[in-house]
């Protein structure tokens, strides 16, 4: 169960918008590096804690007010001029935001954070009195600043001129923490306030007090992990929703008042004209709800692009390499769902660029280039989908040396390495077990992420590639689409059956002509511009018979390899609106969608039925040559 | 004594904090109430509709609190509005700021229902005795 029983709400909305200004200080943190003397970020900063510091009073979470304090007070000593930024001051201004950042993975398991590490408390208060860390870390906090300053809370009180000063002096040392506030502005507690139980409930309105035994277990939640489902949309995306369905009603109104007329029998050119422009109206006004609704859905990627540039500066510090995250197209908008299933993957593109694409410092001298290199993250708008891209100006890829470490693995055979071409050997990075590090180190870890990424990716029906230049640097690709809701297809035929392929995959359609032909080992292959593609059929890889001969192929690319898809006729490409097919799902179906006809049709998961064997066997040649092209080629 | 007519708004840049003050102030008994989210947004609130009542932060982007309270004594048409600052620091030299800017109240983070009543409290009692109430 959680330490905060009652007020989940107030927990989520915290920790959704604290995370949110936690990441936006790790950037100025980065920032501050460069420019140690910026007055703006150093408030910035200071009102980044100063804020977090205040909700987290109301949550009662007192050892993080206690950590946000002093990191507050030290930019507060900062900002005025009175301290300058060090490398020292840095490392534990760092250290506190990753401690900070730990609390709200307390928060997250709906606990009360841990103690913050008392060598950390220590620095900052030795920072803050301007001492150097490593003297301060041993001396216990000074007490002279206390008694200073507690002194001076009396004169506070005599002080008072103003006609408001008694009213404004009693709302500071108002009768139910007294002392606690003036000794809470002057120096950090060294133990945690805690403030009355009646804080929490107050702060939760009535809810708290709704339930009689607000302590006690309150039941479903699962304490593990307060997920925010919930999402922050602009009013005005609501706003424009709202006028959307609106609009809607009325055009429906004009249908009901026209299917009238119609039905007792007006069908004259102006009703037919009346009709004709209501139905075009209603087309154009549910495509606009269905963006306007797709677009409540959108975040900015800037969102997820933010909390890197201090994962990469801090991963570079730690290889003694120079780098910089350059971020661009943190406009771009994209579904909320894949902004927390991409956050991984990126971050193991990342750190794998630190580590293994950014040459050192003295490859870089002794190959000219300047010695800070720059690592782009890049995201934008394509068409129907969305690129984002990890470059890396680093030293490139080696296809040779790819090929053998994949050998010497024994994660392919000599023969097939000497049939990749570069393309082909960049992407053996992406095999299970392949690690390109020497050596394993605890930045890019044991060579479980590549695979792991690629995986993640096209869970979210996107690709990813690589693009090299030995001597330039590496790009990681990946594509996905604007939203996981609507997947663009192509409609093939099996007999009279309509099925639907995801046109992601789809490079080309072509005629399957009988001396295209070949055969190789016992299989239809087909040459397709040098390329040489086994044909599969739908019938095959579905386990249907085959009744005709397939008339087409379909020339699909999924990322280990491409394939003809021998069908009997296409009915060209649909929008299709996904409808899952929850406690019935037939092996190879992703899910169903209808046409405008009214027929369901059926989206085909190429993966899974790619994933039997049996299927991959390919067929022989001859069943794919009519009867009478059989008699001549035999 | 809560007038549930009263009009609040509610000025800070954490809509977390926005949503605790509106909370107290619900079960305070005042329901009408408005947010900001900093002094200029709070600004151009107060001048396209009345209010009754402002509870602001201090620390907030693009205008802080304590301009928005010099602001707000500055114009005449806004200068007997009731201004309640709600802040994390509880400084002397905040607390005089306040004060010399002419704040009706200064009430620290965090704080219970209880005490933000006994606030109101005492700033509607003295707008009770000036008469400008």
């Amino acid at each position: 169960m959680t330490d905060f029983a009652g007020m989940e709400d107030l927990l989520q909305d915290f920790l959704t918008e604290a995370g949110d200004l936690l990441s936006g200080v790790d950037n100025k943190l980065v920032d501050l590096e460069r420019s140690p003397d910026d007055r703006g970020l150093l408030n910035d900063i200071f009102r980044g804690f100063h804020t977090i510091k205040g909700g987290a009073g109301f949550l009662n979470a007192g050892e993080l007010v206690t950590l946000c304090h002093l990191t507050e007070n030290l930019f507060d000593r900062l900002r005025n001029g009175e301290l300058s930024v060090t490398a020292e001051s840095m490392d534990i201004i760092l250290a506190a935001t990753a401690a900070v950042r730990d609390m709200f993975g307390d928060l997250e398991r709906g606990v009360m954070p841990h103690v913050a590490d008392g060598a950390l408390i220590a620095s900052l208060q030795g920072a803050i009195q301007g001492v150097a860390p490593l003297s301060a870390a041993a001396t216990p906090a000074p007490p002279a600043v206390a008694t200073k300053v507690a002194a001076g809370s009396p004169q506070v009180t005599s002080a008072g001129a103003g006609p408001d000063w008694q009213l404004l002096m009693s709302a500071v040392t108002g009768a139910r923490a007294p002392s606690t506030a003036a000794v809470q502005a002057a120096l950090p507690p060294a133990e945690p306030e805690l403030a009355p139980e009646k804080i929490i409930s107050a702060a939760l309105g009535r809810r708290a007090t709704d339930r009689p035994g607000v302590s006690g277990p309150t039941g479903r939640r699962e304490p593990e992990r307060v997920r925010d489902n919930s999402i922050r949309v602009d009013t005005a995306r609501l706003d424009q929703v709202l006028n959307l369905s609106g609009e809607i009603g009325l055009t429906k109104n004009r249908l009901n008042a026209l299917r009238r007329d119609i039905l007792s029998g007006r069908n004259d050119t102006e009703t037919l004209h009346a009709l004709d422009l209501a139905v075009s109206q209603l087309d154009l006004l549910v495509s606009d709800l269905q963006n306007a609704v797709m677009k409540t859905r959108m975040q900015p990627i800037g969102r997820l692009f933010q909390k890197y540039p201090r994962i990469a500066r801090d991963l570079a510090r730690n290889l003694g390499k120079d780098v910089e995250l350059v971020l661009a197209g943190e406009d771009t908008e994209i579904d909320k769902t894949m902004i927390e299933d991409l956050s991984d993957p990126i971050i193991h593109l990342i750190r794998n660029a630190v580590d293994h694409g950014v040459e050192s410092a003295s490859d870089r001298a002794a190959a000219g280039k300047p010695s800070k290199s720059e690592l782009r993250l890049e995201a934008r708008q394509e068409g129907d989908h969305i690129v984002i891209l990890v470059a890396d100006d680093g030293r490139g890829m080696d296809a040779e040396r790819l090929r053998a470490k994949a050998v010497a693995k024994g994660l392919i055979s000599e023969e097939e390495a000497s049939t990749l071409d570069e393309r082909q050997s960049y992407n053996l990075v992406f095999l299970p077990g392949f690690s390109m590090a020497e050596k394993i180190s605890d930045v890019s870890g044991r060579g479980v992420g590549m695979d792991v990424v690629r995986t993640n990716i096209q869970k979210l029906n996107g690709a990813i590639e690589i693009r090299s230049q030995p001597g330039k640097g590496t790009t990681f690709v990946i594509n996905l689409p604007l939203t996981l809701a609507i997947l663009p297809v192509l409609l093939v035929r099996l007999g009279a059956q309509p099925f639907a392929v995801p046109l992601s995959m789809v490079r080309e359609i072509l005629p399957i002509e009988p001396n295209m032909v070949h055969d190789v080992g016992g299989r239809a292959t087909m040459v397709v511009r040098g390329e040489v593609l086994p044909i599969l059929t739908l019938s095959g890889l579905l386990g249907w018979p085959q009744e005709q001969v397939p008339g087409y192929g379909v020339l699909m690319q999924t990322t280990d390899m491409a394939f003809v898809l021998a069908i009997d006729s296409f009915a060209g490409r649909e929008d299709a609106v996904i409808k899952s097919l929850d406690d019935f799902r037939p092996k190879g179906v992703a899910g169903v969608t209808t046409l405008s006809n009214g027929q369901i049709v059926l989206i085909l998961d190429m993966k899974e039925l790619l994933a039997d064997g049996n299927a991959m066997q390919g067929i022989p040649r001859s069943a794919l040559i009519p009867a009478q092209g059989e008699a001549v080629s035999g | 004594m809560a007038d549930p007519k009263l009009r609040f708004l509610v000025v800070d840049d954490f809509s977390t904090m926005r949503r605790i003050v509106r909370n107290l102030l619900k079960e305070l008994g005042y329901a009408n109430v408005d947010e900001a989210e900093d002094g200029a947004v709070a600004l151009q609130k107060l001048n396209a509709a009345p209010f009754d009542f402002v509870v602001t932060d201090w620390n907030m982007p693009n205008m802080d609190g304590l301009t928005l309270l010099q602001t707000i004594r500055r114009t005449p048409q806004f200068k007997h509005l009731p201004v309640l600052m709600i802040t994390a620091e509880a400084k002397k030299e905040n607390i005089i700021a306040a004060a010399q800017s002419g704040a009706s109240g200064y009430i620290v983070k965090p704080f219970t229902a209880a005490t933000l009543a006994e606030k109101l409290e005492k700033i509607f009692e003295k707008m009770g005795r000036s008469g400008a109430a």
